[in-house]
């Protein structure tokens, strides 16, 4: 620890850290406007200028370390005077009007003075109003003239990407958000373009941000001190009465977002530092989309009945009665009842108990795609492993080497991404393995594009090579070493590379990189684990990571899909599968199809009665015969598990739409009606006790959410032992599949929620998938 | 293009001069070229385009056949040089740094030749122009437009 005086007070700072973090450590404020958490220090507002003994002139805070004994003054007259100019000199180029005004506090009162005009011209027409730092900035300064002639810049506002707005004549050019872009995301698709008076943020040749490698992860909106970006969205939505936070249920990530409310609607969400899983930075769908999916017109908001042939709006009691009764008449055939993966733990729970308990049969899983990490451990367990599935986020940031394979992460999980590109920039390396080209690319030391199909003939390859590299005795105490030598002699030759599409170099210094950079992380997305050969995959890649070391991470691509796992261990219950189900109900082999989740549209002539709960209008309403509202996760509360194991508890934002109700409160009165007493509960905590008799971490995670305590994750069994497994099975061999996925459309992000099609439902998000599709084919053409 | 960047090494300290090279050998930068250079260091179009226009020694149009340089120094100012420069500007029908749409002439300007003597000073293609009036300039271009 440092110890320097600040205004006269001993104060003491981690080495490293800036004068400006150690004062505001210490509740000593001293004004800023481009200084960021996160951010490098840039020195560009020149608001922080202090004092300090032995120094000449004035320095800035954010750009001045700490050092021994450093005495610190923040607040002198000359100081004041300087600040105040600076600021007068960056507010004669962004419109202040407002900001000086005398009639301000009339203004804000009675709105006195208000013109209109198409363009900003001062706070009261910003979209920016009331949450400006600029404008805190100017208060806390006491500006009340501008004594520079003011010079509007007039630019041109860009309004030509999706969600936000880039309006550069408010812009005071801290460089925040190309920072942002750059050093948290990765991304750099802005930079200060020209240089003195003409300097702006900008694009290459002034393009849009669709094609600029913009993500739309809406960092750079967030750290914006002035209103410069804003959300299209907001404008005109004005204050939210109040924020709450919440679970993002549109991936396997599970961000804390802040959603902003206002007459009961959701206008915004937003990432908040200190985040445990995010800490302050989300994605396109949490910033941006959240808000249609809850309150899109597409939603179903009462009860719908079949009679003669139209559906007609019920009451629950008569919907319930009707599905109840048919429910209990026929059972010669039997139901099918397919479920959400998307709902939370509880409402998966009681999904099931009534799926098995009332109408005797087993429930079946929406997701098309297996799930990566339940796939996973079911191959090992066979072999008696128990792999770990646990890990945090943050941790990936601490990694020597990281394998990302089968996945476009900056995509498909950013939050990981940002972690991992942390780690890259301390000095990891990223090998980068995927059919397709990636946006991670230009940040890999290695980027592997193989044919589809030809994965485990390179992992086994990797594995042979780094067998022999070693002397035999290291890895002779390790059970099924022999044996694993001996298959990998067989199999993993060097035609099989070349078949590939790689050389022996190539892939020999990919070894010795794994093998000399420590701790490696595999992160394997769920495109490997779909395929046909996922066993084989799974089994070398099992082998790889004990020869060096290293984690495998399965990642899951849905929100709750970790907890599906949990809940329903693999090979506990071997239903059919959503094809068969498909296929049967074609064929009427049921008596009623009970559709609580994403099911493919059903023919006309299909036999028997579809019940469908959901909470938006699908395809199959067309063919239901009552259709039951069901309410989103931010009208209930629940958990959820994320990609890491985290136990993530949330409440309930805002009252259920209409006359729509959370799916366990629907299971529970059909199953009351249908004369089953085992379904009382009042809310969803007494479901989630009941449950953690299953799941004894979920009794820890409640009260550990009380405490605010540590982290709390799903239980694992902590005894696997290091041992390798032989191939020789299926997966070995290197034969390229014939049936292997197309390589352009090798990513597949589930855009959906709930069977909302998120890209159908967000023009804006539309347009940047597509816009990823056609750079995709461009670079492969 | 290729054997261009195959001279320098992958790393973003060579930028600038990757850039000089690209000039040298197309007269000015062209899209295509930011691409390219981008992809060679590995980063974004958007970090070279930034570093680029940063440099005024750095052009995204092709220049003119005929280069035009109208002095701004103080001494060419009082001589009337304001005048020269904003009837070259008519002339033309260009900005300063801009090409006409005939690729004929490229407009630029300059702070000082070092010859106040003889200013108002015009010089085109290496051609020194002395005592330049406004009525001048309309002779001096005529004289390149006829040339071709």
């Amino acid at each position: 620890m440092i110890k320097l005086k600040i205004n006269g007070r001993e104060i003491s700072a981690e080495p490293g850290t800036t004068v400006l973090e150690a004062a505001q450590d210490h509740g000593i404020s001293i004004p800023n406007l481009c200084a960021a958490k996160g951010l490098t220090s840039y020195g560009g507002c020149r608001l922080c200028l202090v004092e300090i003994k032995g120094k000449r002139g004035y320095v800035p805070a954010c750009c001045t370390a700490v050092e021994e004994n450093l005495e610190v003054t923040t607040e002198t007259p000359q100081l004041r005077e300087l600040r105040r100019l600076t600021l007068e000199l960056l507010l004669s180029e962004h419109p202040h009007a407002c900001l000086i005004c005398t009639e301000k506090k009339n203004c804000e009162e009675y709105k006195s003075t208000i013109r209109k005009v198409g363009e900003v011209t001062g706070c009261i027409l910003c979209p920016e109003n009331g949450q400006c730092r600029l404008q805190e900035v100017a208060d806390e300064l006491k500006v009340e003239r501008v004594r520079f002639p003011a010079s509007y810049r007039n630019f041109e506002v860009h309004r030509e990407d999706p969600f936000f707005d880039r309006n550069y004549n408010l812009c005071i050019l801290c460089a925040r958000c190309v920072r942002v872009c750059a050093e948290v995301r990765g991304a750099s698709a802005v930079t200060v373009v020209f240089r003195g008076p003409q300097a702006v943020v900008g694009t290459a040749l002034d393009r849009p941000l669709l094609e600029s490698g913009c993500q739309f992860c809406g960092a750079c909106v967030d750290v914006c001190p002035t209103g410069s970006l804003t959300e299209r969205a907001l404008k005109g939505e004005g204050l939210p009465d109040e924020t709450r936070r919440t679970i993002c249920p549109l991936c396997s990530v599970g961000c804390t977002l802040e959603v902003g409310l206002r007459k009961g609607r959701v206008i915004s969400s937003h990432p908040k530092d200190g985040g445990p899983v995010n800490n302050g930075q989300a994605c396109v769908k949490g910033r941006f989309v959240l808000r249609d999916v809850v309150h899109t017109p597409k939603r179903v908001l009462r009860p719908m009945l079949r009679r003669h042939g139209e559906l007609a709006e019920v009451s629950w009691e008569e919907a319930l009665d009707i599905i109840a009764q048919k429910l209990t008449a026929k059972r010669d055939r039997g139901h099918a009842f397919v479920v959400s993966s998307q709902l939370s733990l509880e409402d998966q729970y009681i999904a099931r108990k009534f799926a098995r308990n009332v109408l005797n049969t087993e429930p079946v899983l929406d997701s098309p795609s297996p799930s990566a990490p339940s796939a996973y451990r079911t191959v090992l367990q066979e072999h008696g492993i128990f792999p770990q599935l646990n890990f945090e986020v943050a941790s990936l940031s601490e990694a020597g080497v990281i394998l990302a394979a089968g996945t476009d992460l900056a995509l498909s999980h950013p939050i990981l991404w940002v972690n991992v590109l942390k780690a890259v920039q301390k000095g990891a390396r990223l090998i980068v393995w995927n059919p397709g080209e990636s946006s991670l690319n230009r940040w890999a030391t290695y980027s592997l594009r193989t044919k589809p199909g030809s994965e485990p003939a390179v992992l086994g390859y990797l594995s042979r090579w780094l067998l022999e590299r070693r002397p035999k005795d290291q890895w002779a105490s390790i059970p099924g070493y022999e044996e694993l030598k001996a298959s990998l002699e067989n199999q993993s030759t060097t035609g099989a590379i070349f078949s590939a599409g790689l050389t022996e170099e190539e892939v020999q210094s990919i070894g010795r990189l794994l093998d000399e950079a420590r701790p490696g992380v595999f992160l394997c997305g769920p495109e490997l684990f779909g395929r046909p050969d996922a066993a084989g995959f799974s089994r070398m890649f099992w082998n790889l990571a004990q020869l060096v070391e290293a984690r495998v991470i399965p990642l899951a691509a849905e929100n709750n899909e970790r907890g599906v796992v949990e809940l329903c261990p693999p090979g506990a219950a071997n239903g059919l599968s959503l094809d068969q189900v498909v296929q049967g109900a074609e064929k009427g082999r049921f008596d009623s199809l009970y559709l609580a989740g994403t099911f493919p549209p059903l023919g006309e002539s299909h036999p028997g009665f579809v019940i469908v709960q959901d909470c938006y209008r699908g395809a199959n309403n067309r063919v239901a015969d009552v259709v039951l509202p069901a309410a989103t996760w931010a009208e209930t509360e629940g958990t959820f598990v994320n990609v890491e194991g985290r136990i993530q508890k949330y409440k309930r934002l805002l009252d259920p739409l209409g006359e729509s109700k959370p799916d366990w409160w629907i299971f529970c009165r059909l199953a009351d009606k249908m004369g089953s007493r085992d379904f009382v509960y009042q809310n969803s905590s007494e479901i989630a006790e009941e449950m953690s008799k299953m799941l004894p971490a979920l009794h820890e995670a409640s009260s550990h959410h009380l405490k605010k305590g540590r982290p709390s994750f799903v239980q694992e069994n902590m005894k696997s032992a290091s041992r390798f497994i032989p191939l020789g099975f299926a997966g070995g061999t290197a034969g390229i599949a014939s049936d292997s996925p197309a390589s352009e459309d090798w990513v597949d992000i589930p855009d959906t929620y709930r069977g909302l099609n998120l890209c159908e439902e967000v023009k804006g998000l539309r347009r940047l998938r597509d816009k990823t599709k056609t750079r995709r084919r461009k670079q492969e053409g | 293009m290729d054997d261009l960047l195959r001279e320098f090494s992958r790393e973003q300290k060579d930028l600038t001069q990757i850039l000089h090279k690209v000039q040298a050998e197309y007269g000015y930068i062209p899209a295509q070229a930011i691409r390219r250079v981008a992809e060679h260091l590995n980063t974004t179009e958007n970090e070279v385009y930034g570093v680029l226009t940063f440099y005024k020694a750095y052009r995204l149009q092709p220049r003119g056949k005929h280069l035009v340089t109208v002095c701004q120094g103080t001494s060419c100012h009082i001589r009337g040089g304001a005048g020269v420069f904003d009837e070259m500007k008519k002339e033309l029908g260009v900005e300063p740094g801009e090409t006409t749409p005939d690729r004929m002439f490229s407009l630029e300007t300059v702070n000082c030749l070092g010859c106040c003597a003889i200013g108002p000073t015009v010089v085109v293609n290496g051609t020194y122009y002395s005592h330049v009036s406004v009525e001048d300039v309309h002779s001096i271009i005529a004289e390149y437009r006829k040339r071709k």
